[in-house]
């Protein structure tokens, strides 16, 4: 088991807790003995005085054992739960160094699980094996010993029954652990289900597709309810057998207790603590096949956590940091770019560009031509496939990659806002930054004006991914958390989209006056917004840049881009013109 | 058989994540006991009782099972009885044949009820995951049926925690207590009347330790709930920051924030852990507890017995077999005791669990008495607001005293401000929410009068976020029309420029979307939510900032294509994008709630007032 290593810190907690488990299946194993004295060399022969002796000693064997399996129960516990804290830190801290494409591969949903419920699953296994993996083997081979020791005869009795029990549990673990993985599996599907119907109910029901939903639900759910009844049809057969063959023992045990004892071999009292010590033996055989059962359930958890643990970054830091020297900030050369795992044409073919210091650029182009994709790369959220990146004359492979992305402020098509307050979503952009900062970012980014709106202002509190804003307004907020940080570079990815034009207008003035030194890289679809750039990337249909160039320049020179101010100028055209 | 039940108990608990601490509803969770414990336990049980009649097999065998395994030890201590000591000799002597009959019957005693709780599995399995399933289905289309109002008003992890987390732990619960509750009562009744056939005295004596099981379990169980209350809020909190972290993590990347995140992950953690531990030592204390007050008991009854078969007393007539199966069922009868304590952390948990459930179901269904057939076929597409007046939160109206008409066939666009009310407009013409005054009319007719699913077939929406499902590209145009042939699909995806880039992917058409989409664009997730609802063929259309993230020409083509489409229909549009809206018959301003100015793009431009400040805001300050 890799996940071993993460009990190592507590092992000192590991092994004194099944030591204190030994202590207390102790006192369990002595327990009939002792009773079967009081009954035999007590009871029989008449000596009160015996039986209240063993008595006593019994008593404090019991609280002595009760001690121990206390102790056994809190070190467990300690242990366990601190593997499972470190885990689970580790895990996280592991997702959290994962490249786009890996959690991307792993989806969100996935990802909580491993973290939560698939820890929590190995971690109560590791409890478990703590308090049992002693415990059980401990009664068992304690039992046997006892038992043989009592008779001989009675190992003729175990040897039949224990081989048919380990059978029946083996046959039946090994049709069920596939099963396992199955019902996760559909519990997942209807999971998936439900989260896509509440998140998308407006589509559900504008479609009016509330019976085929259900249809597609009831599908998933009943796949679901087979499956697990399936599971626990096997499951259910386990315990009768093994309790008809641990009762047949018990039987054959009297049996052969009563032919021993008429041989004067043996006291009814011995017959009674064997089948006490058979009973436990045979307990414990079932206690071992529930163990395999949570164990070949927890190990397909443990396999995703490993899954997680064993995924090491695409991409990695490098260790340079240089300074921000020589005219050219951002440079592009000979890029190509395919998203990791897909066949097909590459997303950005052979572009190279060169983004001079303090300069605004903007890219446009047609819907999935690679807008988004080429500015991906500046941060290395994905590394080019062929080609270049380089910042300040430093390939960005070669980069620390917290010192190449403290330079960056980056801004999503999708505004991403967390349940904070304002104050403190702005703040992402900068830890420490002080209440005039924050508004004085606001303000720039035409923030400030609905913010004071809200009652409690700086301070209102954001509701799950921004559900309570629209548009409009996460845009701005998320803008105002780019600026905030006042980066060397800042990346508008097509981030005013839900903005009204009036808005954007003011935005783009107050950015271009607040920016003067920034290298900003923009991505927009209206001419308006780029117009103003400094140099306008067109990139192709193909993913290429042909053109790079101020907009009256790119009038004459390039036809991709007079058809799009066409499609957005042609009437009226004269009146912008003057403005 | 010693086994401590505190473990096995301590794991569904364990294992179930979820969200449901926040919202809310998550102060419910802290409450400690539910607020109507009978009443839902009896609508719980009505649930169960779908299955009645594996409900009574269930309990008729459960009847037999018990029976026939409190015989189990009398029949034992009777077979040992068989073998007998001279006191006076020692000698031993054993009676076989009646051992042998003893044996026998035990024998077949065992095989019955072994079959007997082969048969309990299965029908108790079948009892839960029945009541699992109905309560799962009826959740589900409960929350088909809700107002749109209340998905948005509530956290949807919130929601989803009930349908999985919630229904998940009542199921459990009821496949382990309704059984167990049943065969413990019958187990403590059956053991109680089996010892006392042996001897009072012996009873009584056995009964002395159970008031110290009640209190011990009850008083640990106490704290057992508390910090186990404290540990599913915590592991929600875990939850919602892995969640909320993942989903944003291109930004906490971009801003270097992966640290952070990792600190304030681990205090998390670190307090989970530290509630953890306490809640599983109490749940730890439980198990050697419950041994100790066992050996206890055990340890009485011997000694107590052996004294009194050393020196008998006159109303006490006991023999040593007799010892033995008082022993036997005097564990017989605690366990179920531990057990019913046990679970009551558990049961109470589930109960919980099943008011959330409820109170979703509780919830009034969207309204829909419209009873008036709309013949969507023949609908020409004629809107009308007349003196609407809507708002989200009482007291602060969106719309006031709102018209607006629109001819069909006509092309109208809605523009504004952020926060306007352009999207709510939208929102009342489809009754994802209900207007609070005045009346919307479709050819006439009052909308509140058509039953719901007639008026939305008739309009096809695209919605400013872009929902797709995890499913192919297929089946989410198909989703417009399910019954559309491939022809038909493709033909759409044509008219909304989307099959370009999908012919460009090796899969195309069958090609997977992923959950978060990011194999596709924004501008392309747009371009299929568009072909969908082409597809669809309404008779009105409504584009709600449906080509954001297109590029205009790509804009252009589809707007070209969808000319000799949209004839004869009515079509609503909002965009805050000039050449999106630019061709519109009308152009609707809204400002404040109210219509402020409307025309077509000249008319409204001439005109000079709000249209012509938004329009030529557009170019302001970039002509520089």
């Amino acid at each position: 088991m890799k996940l071993a290593k993460y009990l190592k810190p507590y092992w000192f907690l590991a092994i004194l807790s099944p030591l204190l488990m030994v202590g207390e299946v102790m006192v369990d194993l002595m327990q009939p003995k002792l009773m079967s004295r009081i009954v035999d060399e007590g009871v029989l022969k008449g000596d009160v005085g015996l039986i209240v002796r063993t008595g006593l000693l019994m008593l404090g064997l019991v609280i002595l054992g009760g001690a121990a399996g206390f102790l056994c129960a809190v070190t467990a516990t300690k242990a366990s739960q601190s593997f499972g804290h470190d885990l689970r830190c580790d895990a996280y801290s592991r997702v959290m160094g994962l490249s786009l494409e890996q959690t991307d591969d792993f989806t969100t949903g996935s990802l909580v699980t491993r973290l939560t419920n698939d820890i929590s699953m190995v971690q109560d296994l590791v409890s478990m094996i703590l308090r049992m993996f002693v415990r059980a083997p401990i009664f068992f081979v304690g039992g046997i010993i006892m038992a043989v020791s009592m008779n001989t005869s009675f190992a003729l009795a175990l040897v039949i029954a224990l081989p048919i029990q380990l059978i029946v549990i083996f046959f039946l673990l090994s049709k069920a652990s596939p099963l396992f993985g199955l019902v996760q599996k559909k519990l997942d599907r209807v999971n998936s289900v439900v989260q896509e119907n509440v998140s998308g109910m407006r589509v559900v029901k504008a479609y009016v597709r509330e019976d085929y939903e259900n249809s597609r639900f009831d599908r998933a759910n009943s796949e679901l309810r087979d499956t697990n009844l399936r599971v626990l049809k096997l499951m259910s057969i386990l315990n009768p057998i093994l309790m008809l063959v641990m009762n047949f023992t018990v039987v054959a045990i009297i049996l052969i207790g009563g032919y021993q004892a008429d041989a004067q071999a043996l006291h009814p009292g011995d017959i009674m603590a064997a089948v006490t010590y058979v009973t436990q033996i045979l307990f414990s055989v079932m206690m071992v096949s529930m163990m395999f059962n949570s164990i070949s359930r927890a190990s397909a958890s443990s396999k995703r956590i490993v899954e997680v643990l064993d995924s090491a970054p695409v991409i990695e830091s490098g260790k340079e940091v240089p300074a921000a020297t020589g005219d050219v900030c951002i440079e592009f050369s000979g890029v190509s770019f395919r998203y990791p795992g897909t066949a097909g044409l590459p997303v950005l073919s052979d572009i190279s560009l060169q983004v001079h210091r303090g300069e605004t650029v903007a890219v446009i182009g047609a819907t999935g031509c690679g807008k988004t994709s080429l500015v991906n790369l500046v941060p290395r959220f994905y590394d080019a496939t062929e080609g270049a990146v380089y910042v300040d004359g430093l390939n960005v492979k070669e980069w620390d990659l917290s010192a190449l992305r403290e330079k960056i402020s980056f801004v999503m098509q999708k505004s991403e806002l967390f349940s904070d307050t304002i104050a403190n979503n702005i703040r992402w952009g900068k830890a420490d930054a002080d209440d005039d900062e924050i508004r004085a970012a606001a303000e720039t980014a035409q923030a400030a004006s609905f913010i004071e709106g809200f009652s409690e202002k700086y301070e209102t509190f954001i509701a799950e991914k921004g559900a309570s804003l629209s548009g409009g307004q996460k845009q701005r907020m998320s803008i105002a958390r780019a600026l905030v940080r006042r980066p060397e570079i800042l990346i508008l990815d097509d981030c005013t989209s839900a903005l009204d034009l009036a808005t954007e207008a003011k935005l783009q003035a107050a950015l271009r006056e607040q920016l003067k030194d920034t290298t900003v890289i923009m991505i927009a679809q209206r001419i308006a917004s780029v117009r103003g750039a400094d140099r306008i990337a067109v990139i192709e249909k193909d993913g290429r840049i042909l053109h790079c160039a101020p907009h009256d320049e790119l009038m004459q020179i390039s036809a991709t881009y007079r058809d799009i101010y066409q499609s957005q100028m042609k009437e009226g055209g004269a009146g912008h013109e003057s403005a | 058989m010693n086994q401590p039940k505190g473990q096995q108990q301590n794991r569904p608990m364990a294992g179930n994540g979820g969200r449901g601490s926040g919202g809310p509803m998550g102060a419910r969770m802290n409450v400690q006991k539910p607020k109507h414990l009978w009443k839902t336990i009896r609508r719980l049980l009505q649930y169960i009782g779908g299955s009645r009649n594996i409900l009574f097999s269930l309990l008729l065998v459960m009847l037999f099972v018990t029976v026939l395994e409190l015989a189990g030890p009398a029949l034992q201590g009777a077979a040992i009885d068989t073998i007998t000591v001279d006191t006076a000799t020692g000698h031993i002597s054993v009676d076989f044949p009646k051992l042998w009959t003893l044996l026998g019957c035990m024998a077949g005693i065992f095989l019955c009820s072994s079959l007997m709780t082969y048969f309990q599995g299965l029908l108790a399995s079948k009892l839960s995951q029945n009541t699992v399933y109905t309560l799962r289905s009826d959740l589900f289309a409960k929350i088909t049926r809700l107002p749109i109002g209340y998905i948005d008003n509530h956290k949807h992890g919130d929601i989803m925690s009930r349908m999985t987390n919630d229904v998940e732990n009542v199921s459990n619960t009821i496949a382990q207590s309704v059984a167990s509750l049943f065969s413990s009562v019958l187990t403590v009744i059956g053991a109680m009347v089996m010892m006392l056939r042996y001897s009072w005295v012996m009873t009584l004596i056995a009964f002395i330790t159970i008031p110290l099981t009640m209190v011990v379990s009850t008083t640990l169980s106490k704290y057992m709930r508390k910090y186990f209350v404290a540990q599913q809020k915590l592991l929600g909190e875990l939850n919602g920051q892995v969640e909320e972290m993942v989903t944003g993590y291109k930004t906490v990347m971009a801003y270097g924030r992966e640290e952070e995140a990792v600190k304030r992950f681990e205090d998390a953690s670190r307090r989970l852990r530290h509630v953890s531990i306490r809640a599983r030592i109490w749940g730890g204390v439980m198990g050697p507890c419950m041994n100790i007050i066992g050996n206890l008991n055990y340890l009485l009854i011997a000694t107590c017995g052996g004294l009194f078969i050393i020196r008998p007393v006159a109303w006490v007539n006991i023999s040593l077999g007799n010892i033995q199966s008082i022993l036997q069922y005097s564990k017989k009868f605690s366990r179920p005791i531990n057990e019913i304590a046990n679970q009551y952390a558990q049961i109470l948990t589930a109960i919980a669990g099943a008011e959330r459930i409820f109170e979703i179901l509780d919830t009034p269904d969207e309204i829909d008495e419209g009873k008036e057939e709309l013949a969507v076929e023949k609908l020409k597409g004629n809107i009308d607001f007349r003196h609407v007046a809507f708002s989200y939160v009482e007291g602060e109206p969106v719309l006031r005293d709102f018209h607006l008409s629109v001819k069909a066939g006509q092309k109208i666009a809605i523009v504004g401000a952020t926060g306007s009310g352009k999207t709510t407009v939208v929102n009342l013409l489809t009754r994802f929410y209900e207007i609070d005054g005045g009346e919307i009319l479709l050819d006439g007719v009052d909308i509140r009068s058509v039953p719901k699913a007639d008026l939305r077939r008739s309009i096809g929406i695209v919605l400013q976020d872009t929902v797709l499902f995890s499913d192919s590209i297929r089946a989410n145009i198909k989703y417009g029309r399910l019954e559309a042939t491939d022809e038909e699909m493709r033909a759409a995806a044509d008219t909304a420029n989307a099959d370009i880039f999908i012919e460009r992917i090796p899969t195309a058409y069958e090609t997977q979307l992923a959950e978060s989409g990011s194999n596709l664009s924004q501008g392309q997730r747009q371009l299929l939510a568009i072909a969908r609802a082409v597809l669809a063929d309404p008779k009105i259309l409504i584009l709600d900032e449906a080509t954001s993230s297109v590029d205009t020409r790509t804009e252009m083509q589809i707007q070209q294509a969808m000319v000799s489409l949209m004839e004869n229909r009515t079509s609503l549009i909002i965009a805050h994008r000039l050449s999106t809206i630019r061709d519109a018959d009308v152009i609707i301003v809204l400002k404040g709630g109210v219509i402020c100015e409307s025309g077509s793009h000249e008319e409204l431009l001439s005109r000079g007032g709000e249209y012509a400040t938004l329009y030529r805001n557009q170019f302001a300050g970039i002509a520089t």
